[in-house]
């Protein structure tokens, strides 16, 4: 059974190692930070930029490399997202541009009416540097790519008149699957340039029967031959 | 109450029933102006109301403590408290530098790191407060006729707490310095050694509730804080994913953070296992309530809740959502505040020599509290995975999703009303215990156990 002064020891020695180890760790991250934030690009505007950042709580109402507040956007690429044009603009007066509802301080060091138009210029590209500073620190990737974002490259689009005017009729159904100059749909592959990539006794065997020339393929057999045949071959030529 | 120096606990109870009743004011204004309406901004702009909600949290939980442990260790100690005309100013001079640390963010003035926005100038005022209070107590336990390991882990969570105030004082050009450094404060206190005075609070109010052999309880005491340790320490790796420190620290504090339930776990099965051995019945059946639901309540949102968002997979996509904001309430209500008002429960008929926790509004001021908590957790909870997905995963536009989720910030508010209702019967209840018997003798009759309720009808 457990005594009570094994049970003291288990602390005490697990507190020692596990404090040892953290303390290990820290000295080498204290050493690794300067280079994974690029330090050397720290100018005095960034750390004027930073200063700004701290001494009115920005981090109440954002988060930056999501730590903060969880109330307005996250910033740590905003510079990259927006520009500096909109953020500078967004900063001299940011209720022009928060919705109804949701606000942000109009803060008087930004604003030109305030303190002047070279001073606030000079605060605004302060935080406009820190945060563009911000945005290069290597995070380990945070924050991460949306990865169940509507893929809109992959939406049928009309297919444009002008590709119209030119194709025969007989076109008709493949538009329904393929694309040409970026309109039609998106089941099969664009057919801009195919001949240049297939030779027509190739292009006469895949469309009169896709499944004999590849077993399993999505394109269907759609009965095409004869003259319908030679007009669509003569059509994907021209592309 | 056995030494009559333990009725200035009372007091320091009663100012966190004061500062409690702030903050729930503030969480209000955040509430509302997260359901669009941000009527207040002028004066009161979200990050002042949110400095003001957690910072009065912060400081009333210490409040907590430090009444606790005066309560506690003079009954551990077996003595008076040591200097106790010291400690009354320890009180006054803390709740001074606390309003005007909070009446100066309403003008801007602080220091723009969450949690710790206490402007340079105060931090060096509660340093000193908290050193004073640190002697008052090591005193004590210095010349107390006993050191007992519940007063020794009490102490040495308190010490520690005060120690790791200094890393958020330090000034840092770069910002990922400020990040590395703000967590050895905020992580390394509530996963750390904030709970060795949980569980050193959790392990008084077991020995004098359920009666139960010292030996076999301060033993688990120490296996359990031993946990804490060897995961928590390590465990700060998770706020280091993604906030420039090296790679490693997803393996490091992946493994070592997802340890750290453990101890919640362990806290909750030692409750539950000692109340059920625990032979004696204690008349308090309120403070038993509010501390088995404390070991309950800190295993499911600082245990669970914790880890379901701690492993670097997951953390890559909640990682400053709402989903924190979740996990952030559930955990200091579970562990902090319910461990503070478990030991007012416990303390209040001691102190006071009535008899008020067998009273309706007791038992009330528990369940809707809780209830209440639970409510906001699951809106919180709403908000943040839908965040996660509409903004995180699926790209959408930041105010867009936001906007999007006012509906469920009604339902947050809706749950904090019933937390707020709870709370009032809390404090209507506190109030009628009245104040503490001032009559020097006595102080000594009242001691454990508690006279028989007087009146049904109160
Ligand atoms: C009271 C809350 C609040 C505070 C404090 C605050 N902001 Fe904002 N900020 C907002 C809100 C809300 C928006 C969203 C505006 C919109 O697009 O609707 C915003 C937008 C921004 C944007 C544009 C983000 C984007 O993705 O379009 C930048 C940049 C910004 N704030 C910088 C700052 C800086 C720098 C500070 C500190 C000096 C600061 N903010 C303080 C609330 C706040
Ligand atoms: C139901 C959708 C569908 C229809 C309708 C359709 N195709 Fe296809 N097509 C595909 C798919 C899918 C592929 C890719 C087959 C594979 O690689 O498995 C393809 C491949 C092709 C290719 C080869 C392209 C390359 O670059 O490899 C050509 C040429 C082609 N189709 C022409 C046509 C013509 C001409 C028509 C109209 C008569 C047509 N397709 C109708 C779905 C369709
Ligand atoms: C009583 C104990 C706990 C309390 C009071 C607590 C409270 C909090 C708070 C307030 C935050 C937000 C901090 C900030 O952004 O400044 C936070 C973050 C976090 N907590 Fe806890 N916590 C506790 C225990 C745990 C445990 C045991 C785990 C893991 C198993 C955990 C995992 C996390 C993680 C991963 C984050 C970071 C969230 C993010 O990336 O935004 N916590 N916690
Ligand atoms: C009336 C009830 C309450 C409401 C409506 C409320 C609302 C809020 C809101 C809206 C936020 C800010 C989230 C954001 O950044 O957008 C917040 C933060 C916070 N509140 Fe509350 N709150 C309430 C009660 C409480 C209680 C009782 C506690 C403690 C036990 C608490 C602890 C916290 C903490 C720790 C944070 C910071 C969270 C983080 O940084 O992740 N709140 N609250
Ligand atoms: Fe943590």
């Amino acid at each position: 059974m457990l005594t009570k002064s094994a049970a003291k020891a288990f602390f005490l020695g697990g507190t020692a190692l596990c404090g040892v180890a953290f303390l290990l760790l820290t000295m080498d991250t204290l050493k690794a930070m300067p280079e994974r934030s690029n330090q050397e690009q720290m100018s005095e505007q960034v750390v004027r930029g930073h200063h700004i950042w701290n001494k009115n709580n920005c981090m109440g109402c954002h988060t930056l490399m999501g730590e903060g507040a969880y109330y307005a956007p996250e910033l740590t690429k905003v510079v990259e997202r927006r520009g500096e044009v909109y953020i500078d603009d967004l900063l001299r007066d940011p209720s022009r541009y928060t919705q109804d509802g949701r606000q942000m301080v109009k803060y008087d060091i930004f604003n030109p009416d305030e303190v002047g138009e070279e001073v606030s210029a000079g605060h605004r590209a302060d935080i406009i540097a820190f945060l563009a500073w911000v945005g290069r620190i290597d995070t380990n990737g945070f924050p991460a790519d949306p990865d169940m974002a509507v893929d809109t490259s992959r939406q049928p689009t009309p297919v444009t008149a002008a590709v119209l005017a030119e194709a025969p009729k007989q076109m008709g159904t493949c538009f329904g699957c393929h694309s040409v100059q970026g309109g039609g749909g998106t089941v099969g592959p664009a057919l801009d340039g195919v001949s240049s990539r297939l030779d027509r006794d190739y292009l006469i065997k895949w469309i009169s029967d896709p499944q004999s020339v590849k077993p399993g393929t999505t394109m269907p057999n759609l009965g095409i031959k004869g003259e319908d045949m030679d007009t669509i071959i003569q059509y994907l030529e021209t592309l | 109450m056995k030494y009559k120096t333990q009725k200035i606990a009372y007091w320091f109870f009663a100012a966190c029933m004061l500062l409690f009743s702030l903050q729930l004011v503030y969480g209000f204004i955040l509430g509302f102006a997260r359901m669009g309406f941000d009527n207040l901004h002028e004066l009161i702009p979200f990050n002042t109301a949110r400095a003001v909600h957690t910072n009065l949290l912060v400081v009333w939980l210490l409040t907590g403590f430090m009444g606790s442990a005066y309560y506690i260790i003079p009954e551990e100690s077996e003595r008076e408290i040591w200097m106790p005309k010291l400690a009354w100013i320890q009180l006054i001079s803390l709740l001074l530098v606390g309003v005007v640390a909070v009446v100066g963010y309403h003008f801007n003035h602080w220091e723009g790191r969450k949690f710790l926005e206490i402007p340079r100038e105060l931090d060096y005022l509660v340093v000193v407060n908290v050193l004073t209070f640190l002697l008052i107590i090591f005193m004590t336990i210095w010349t107390g006729k006993r050191k007992t390991t519940t007063a020794m882990v009490l102490f040495f969570g308190l010490l520690m707490s005060a120690l790791l105030y200094l890393p958020g004082m330090i000034d840092f050009d770069n910002v990922t310095f400020d990040s590395f450094f703000r967590w050895w404060v905020v992580h390394l206190w509530v996963e750390g050694v904030w709970e060795l005075i949980m569980g050193a609070i959790l392990s008084f109010l077991l020995i004098k509730l359920t009666g139960i052999d010292r030996e076999v309880i301060e033993k688990w005491l120490y296996v359990i804080v031993g946990f804490t340790f060897l995961s928590g320490i390590l465990g700060t790796g998770h706020h280091y994913y993604y906030t420039g420190a090296p790679r490693y620290w997803l393996m490091v504090g992946g493994v070592f953070s997802a340890l750290e339930p453990l101890a919640f776990l362990g806290m909750a099965m030692y409750a539950l296992s000692m109340a059920r051995r625990g032979g004696r019945k204690n008349p308090n059946r309120i403070a038993l309530m509010w501390t088995l639901g404390c070991a309950i309540m800190s295993f499911v949102g600082a245990g669970f809740l914790g880890f379901a968002h701690t492993l670097p997979g997951v953390n890559m996509w909640t990682h400053g959502t709402l989903v924190t904001a979740m996990h952030g309430h559930m955990a200091f209500w579970g562990a902090y505040a319910m461990i503070v008002l478990a030991m007012i429960s416990y303390a209040l008929p001691q102190l006071t020599g009535r008899a008020m926790h067998k009273h309706w509004m007791a038992e009330w001021g528990f369940w809707l509290s809780n209830i209440g908590m639970v409510c906001m957790t699951g809106a919180f909870g709403v908000m943040g995975v839908a965040q996660v997905y509409m903004e995180r995963k699926a790209g959408m536009d930041f105010m867009h999703v936001q906007e999007s989720l006012e509906v469920h910030a009604f339902g947050l508010v809706c749950a904090g009303a019933l937390l707020t209702l709870g709370m009032v019967f809390f404090i209507k209840n506190f109030i009628s215990y009245g104040l503490p018997v001032m009559d020097e003798s006595a102080g000594a009759v009242t001691s454990n156990p508690v006279p028989a309720a007087p009146d049904k009808s109160l």
